[in-house]
């Protein structure tokens, strides 16, 4: 008899592993679950369809044939409402009972809402489907004004979204800076100085008290602490997620923020594994547990998880994630972890270009580049090596910088 | 490979997002953009392939 592997979730991290699970078990029965009424898409470009800079068709990664074509049995519009380990089975909404011999939980998480007076009023968007980009593009399409919630790297896709449909619109931020612990001020406002070039103005120690809203229901305004009004019939929120960890209250499973998991992807259950934006995993690179949610990571954890549903502990997660932003005339990028870290050394090396560098116990730990991304190999490298830089931290910030300026310096 | 940077995405081109690129192709894209420069091929992009990056750029090979 084959082995069956149910995946639940058919994002990046899910789709990988059926497409590795079944090159390297032929003829393993494959089942992937999604509550989606689509089937993989590219998300990270998702953005792109809402600002109008490219149609809906390209967007599309799997059609429901590919599924065929590779005998995976795609289950679209169902939701897992229970696991049951002790039986290795899962349920779904519609009483329906599927038995796995393995279980990949590739199951994401859901925008948080604000804890503010008509917070889901009409007019209110957030940010994580294609469903979700859609109606966006339709609301900001209409929209002449704009409020745009959470000073991150989700809450800035909604900063150029609005830019590029002609929206004017004001960015409320609870700091003083844009993404503030991963930038100074400094890089910050090179940032903040392209969304005012595309008509959206930062606004700073901000936020949302609650919004206003019509006799339809629809959003008129939002109001901060300060008192301050901001008018708009068009919000976009992106103050983080919840993760889907509700269906595994009942198990053993073992959770805090998302699905703790070891560098094998695999759970404290042995035939239970998790990848994507779910999992809080062992991240070999950094030495302790980490989550990351970039498509790449995501990518890679399926295929790392599926390997490993087949053999255990046959290859672990060893990866240095980055996420870049590319909205505007020059390129921004973080990898690694630039929010953690007990150091830093950070630059600008030319007009318009600034990179940060994240440290801990003397080794790079993530950062972040603004304009020129030349560096982003040779830091990456840093981190895979684990290279201790401990007194040569400026090194870092010369233009040009490459792994083996370090080598050099270190031998005199 | 060369880029061209195009304003219309075709329905049918397909479409990479930078961050799907592998490391290699990212480093070589930025050198790229906007610039009359070749690079070796990538095994990541195809001719005819769009990149997102600061631009949509047409991938050209031949």
């Amino acid at each position: 008899m084959s082995d069956s592997y149910v995946i639940v979730g058919d994002g990046i991290a899910g789709a990988s592993a059926a497409e590795t699970l079944r090159e390297e078990a032929p003829d393993a029965e494959i089942t992937v679950i999604t509550e989606e009424g689509e089937s993989l898409y590219n998300r990270i470009l998702i953005k792109e369809f809402a600002k109008g800079k490219l149609p809906e068709a390209p967007i599309s990664i799997h059609d429901e044939s590919w599924y065929d074509d590779h005998d995976v049995d795609l289950r679209l519009n169902t939701l897992v409402v229970d696991v049951d380990v002790e039986n290795d089975a899962i349920r779904t909404h519609e009483g329906e009972t599927i038995e796995y011999d393995s279980l990949l939980l590739a199951i994401g998480g859901t925008p948080q809402q604000l804890p503010v007076g008509n917070a889901d009023a009409e007019g209110i968007h957030h940010f994580w489907t294609f469903q979700d980009a859609r109606k966006i593009k339709e609301s900001v399409e209409d929209a002449d004004r704009g409020v745009i919630v959470g000073a991150g790297l989700l809450g800035i896709d909604f900063a150029a979204i609005c830019g590029a449909q002609d929206v004017e619109a004001k960015y409320l931020m609870r700091g003083d800076s844009w993404w503030r612990y991963a930038l100074s001020n400094e890089g910050a406002e090179i940032m903040h100085e392209a969304m005012r070039e595309r008509g959206v103005e930062p606004v700073f120690d901000s936020g949302v008290d609650h919004f206003e809203v019509d006799d339809d229901g629809h959003v008129v305004a939002a109001v901060d602490p300060n008192g301050e009004r901001y008018e708009c019939d068009f919000a976009g929120v992106a103050i983080g997620l919840d993760f889907n960890t509700e269906i595994l209250e009942d198990t053993p499973i073992e959770t805090d923020d998302g699905v703790i998991v070891d560098e094998y992807m695999r759970t404290n259950v042995d035939n239970v594994f998790a990848a994507g934006d779910i999992t809080e995993f062992h991240d070999t690179v950094l030495g302790e547990r980490a989550q990351n949610g970039a498509w790449g990571s995501a990518k890679e954890q399926g295929t790392i998880a599926a390997h490993n549903m087949i053999d255990h502990g046959s290859e672990p997660f060893k990866w240095v994630s980055s996420y870049s932003i590319t909205h505007f005339d020059f390129p921004f990028l973080s990898f690694g972890h630039p929010t953690l870290g007990d150091d830093s050394v950070e630059a600008t090396t030319d007009e318009g270009e600034w990179r940060r560098v994240a440290l801990k116990d003397g080794r790079v730990v993530g950062g972040v580049l603004i304009g020129d991304l030349s560096p982003q190999s040779a830091f990456k490298q840093l981190m895979r090596e684990k290279r201790d830089v401990s007194g040569q931290k400026e090194l870092l910030m010369e233009p040009g910088f490459a792994v083996d300026d370090l080598a050099a310096s270190t031998e005199h | 490979m060369r880029l061209r940077r195009t304003g219309r995405v075709p329905s049918d081109a397909r479409v990479r997002h930078y961050d799907e690129l592998d490391e290699r192709t990212q480093a070589v894209v930025p050198e790229l953009a906007d610039r009359p420069r070749t690079a070796l091929e990538s095994a990541d992009l195809e001719d005819g392939d769009v990149v997102k990056f600061t631009d949509c750029s047409l991938i050209r090979t031949r």
